[in-house]
């Protein structure tokens, strides 16, 4: 085995069984005595590797088994097929060897104490990885200095704002050097200043410290700037697999766009131009990425816009143009 | 081991920390188990002055096994029931993910995470009715018996333990567990109230060998009382090591059937 690759999966399969009820209390009475199960794939046959120190970004839609594949890979559930291994080690063997290795943040799942302050936990953490004295203040410093969060140790996390949560999760997850981290979601909810922070913070500690990192995320910004690599999954099947820059170069063809009017307002759009929503008041619509300054200069001689918002296309929309188009997983 | 200790005692001083938050509920506990514990107390008056024995066992004993069982109940209440209480909701939730991917036993975690202060003064009580029970049952325990009596309080302490965890393992295959529960908590009443030696038949068969919360209390007031044969405490010590490895080879079964919950 090349001794850069430290994740690598084969035909990794992960299938849930389900139980279904018909609506109502006759579906509930007759499910009592009949039983009836679906299976669902969360993923399928996935073959993925991820060499020491690489950057990479899952990205797919809600359900796609992103979440999933990450939880395969931290050990939290057990494959139904396949192999895996993770730094050496079977995930879900659960060897707290291997676990001393990683670090996981989950955007909507905590692992501060809500009650008490930061630095309970940080104490907390140094204490379950056995993290020496001066490694645990170096790092901590380091951490805390690069967030800029001092101010925010000693104070209970529940009266934290979502971001400096977040940075504090972060903290916590890197106090014990891990070579891989883990991240799922790590910008949901955040606004942007923040976003832009963490995507930072999380540069540095890549660069730096040279930790591997798996992040998914929905929004475009942290993939774009973050991942050099990116994996976009459906349907727990793996879509594509290669450059970031060369994945949105070839599949993010448009541009969305937001406009509001000063006045109600009918938006009659070019035939190149996709309209996503539209009120009195407001219009959304996708602009093919070369035509959008001719576009806008034309609907702002024609209609009185109040403002203006071009942001990058939804995942779900990239996802789902590789999906039609290709059919097929690109290497 | 060292390791664990020193995770334990940090648990601890957390706990501690995180209790003062709340002053209330730090005093709260002590006060609605002191409650029970006294109501507990009355309704064994009122019987005693009606009867003079239950079961071949007078005023004395029966303090004795009260006052055993509330020690066992105390230990339960301050060293490991609200952490092991709350792994059916971490689990229904997903927020026991964090705790596989941390270098620590997850079992021992959740077990110490919230031990509550608060109850620790009932540990107090409790022996100073057993010592009350040995006063009126007129005799006194030799040191041996005294000896033999610690460690099966212990040794039933973490009985209870063990089915508490084999109850709490259980929404790693079932949706709810609810009514297990409750009728944990029916039995663990009926046997708070009836030493286990009272028991016959087919009660005798489930309360002594099947979920053996009969013996939990019983067996420890006979040791001290000196009414109980070798036979008879080899026996309890074998259920305690049966029941210790099926709980926990029955918690590393669930932990091989953890299914997440979706984020």
């Amino acid at each position: 085995m090349n001794d850069k690759l430290i994740i690598e999966t084969t035909d990794l399969t992960k299938t849930y069984r389900h139980y279904e009820k018909d609506t109502g209390l006759m579906g509930s009475v007759k499910s009592l005595f009949i039983r009836r199960y679906s299976s669902k794939t969360a993923l399928s046959n996935f073959d993925f590797a991820v060499q020491k120190g690489e950057f990479i970004g899952l990205i797919g839609p809600n359900g796609a088994g992103k979440t999933t594949l990450v939880k395969m890979l931290t050990g939290i559930i057990s494959p139904t097929s396949g192999t895996i291994s993770v730094l050496g080690y079977y995930p879900n063997k659960l060897e707290n060897a291997f676990k001393k290795q990683y670090a996981v943040v989950m955007g909507q799942k905590s692992q501060l104490f809500f009650e008490l302050t930061a630095s309970d936990t940080f104490m907390l953490f140094k204490e379950l990885y056995g993290i020496p004295d001066e490694t645990h203040k170096k790092n901590l410093d380091y951490f805390v200095d690069l967030f800029d969060v001092s101010q925010f140790l000693n104070v209970q996390v529940r009266t934290l704002s979502l971001g400096e949560r977040m940075k504090m999760e972060l903290i916590v997850a890197l106090l014990h050097n891990p070579k891989v981290l883990f991240l799922d979601e790590p910008t949901i909810g955040l606004d942007a200043v923040a976003q832009k922070q963490v995507r930072h913070f999380l540069k540095e500690v890549n660069e730096r410290s040279g930790t591997t990192i798996i992040l998914t995320s929905h929004y475009m910004e942290d993939i774009k700037s973050l991942c050099k690599r990116c994996v976009v999954v459906n349907n727990g099947e793996k879509l594509y697999d290669g450059e970031t820059d060369a994945l949105f170069e070839k599949y993010q063809s448009h541009k969305k766009v937001t406009v509001t009017f000063a006045h109600e307002t009918l938006l009659a759009l070019p035939a190149e131009c996709t309209l996503i929503e539209q009120s009195a008041y407001k219009a959304s619509f996708l602009i093919p990425k070369g035509l959008t300054r001719e576009i806008l200069r034309e609907l702002m001689k024609q209609n009185e816009l109040d403002d203006i918002t071009i942001e990058e296309e939804e995942i779900g929309r990239i996802v789902e143009r590789i999906y039609h188009n290709t059919r097929t997983v690109v290497q | 081991m060292n390791k664990s200790l020193r995770f334990i005692a940090v648990l601890l001083k957390m706990k501690l920390s995180h209790m003062m938050v709340f002053r209330i509920s730090f005093f709260g506990g002590f006060f609605v188990d002191s409650s029970l514990f006294l109501l507990q107390l009355l309704m064994f008056n009122a019987i005693y002055s009606q009867v003079d024995s239950i079961g071949e066992w007078s005023k004395g004993q029966m303090l004795i096994f009260v006052g055993t069982f509330s020690l066992l109940n105390a230990i339960n209440m301050t060293v490991y029931f609200f952490g092991v209480n709350g792994i059916p909701s971490k689990i229904k939730s997903g927020d026991f993910d964090h705790y596989l991917t941390k270098p620590i036993n997850p079992l021992l975690r959740l077990t110490f995470e919230n031990i509550n202060l608060g109850s620790a003064p009932l540990v107090l009580f409790s022996i100073g009715i057993v010592i009350y029970g040995m006063s009126v049952q007129g005799g006194s325990a030799s040191p041996a018996a005294c000896l033999l009596y610690v460690i099966f309080i212990l040794l039933m302490a973490l009985l209870y333990y063990d089915m508490e965890v084999l109850i709490r393992t259980l929404p790693f295959f079932v949706i709810s567990t609810d009514s297990i529960e409750q009728l944990e908590c029916a039995m663990f009443d009926l046997c708070m109230k009836i030493p286990g030696v009272v028991f016959k038949g087919i009660f005798k068969l489930i309360f002594y060998f099947i979920l053996p919360y009969g013996i939990m209390a019983t067996i420890p007031a006979q040791i001290i009382t000196e009414s109980i044969s070798p036979v008879g405490i080899i026996y309890a010590a074998i259920v305690v090591i049966l029941f210790t490895v099926l709980a926990l080879r029955f918690w590393k079964f669930g932990l091989r059937h953890y299914k997440s919950a979706s984020s």
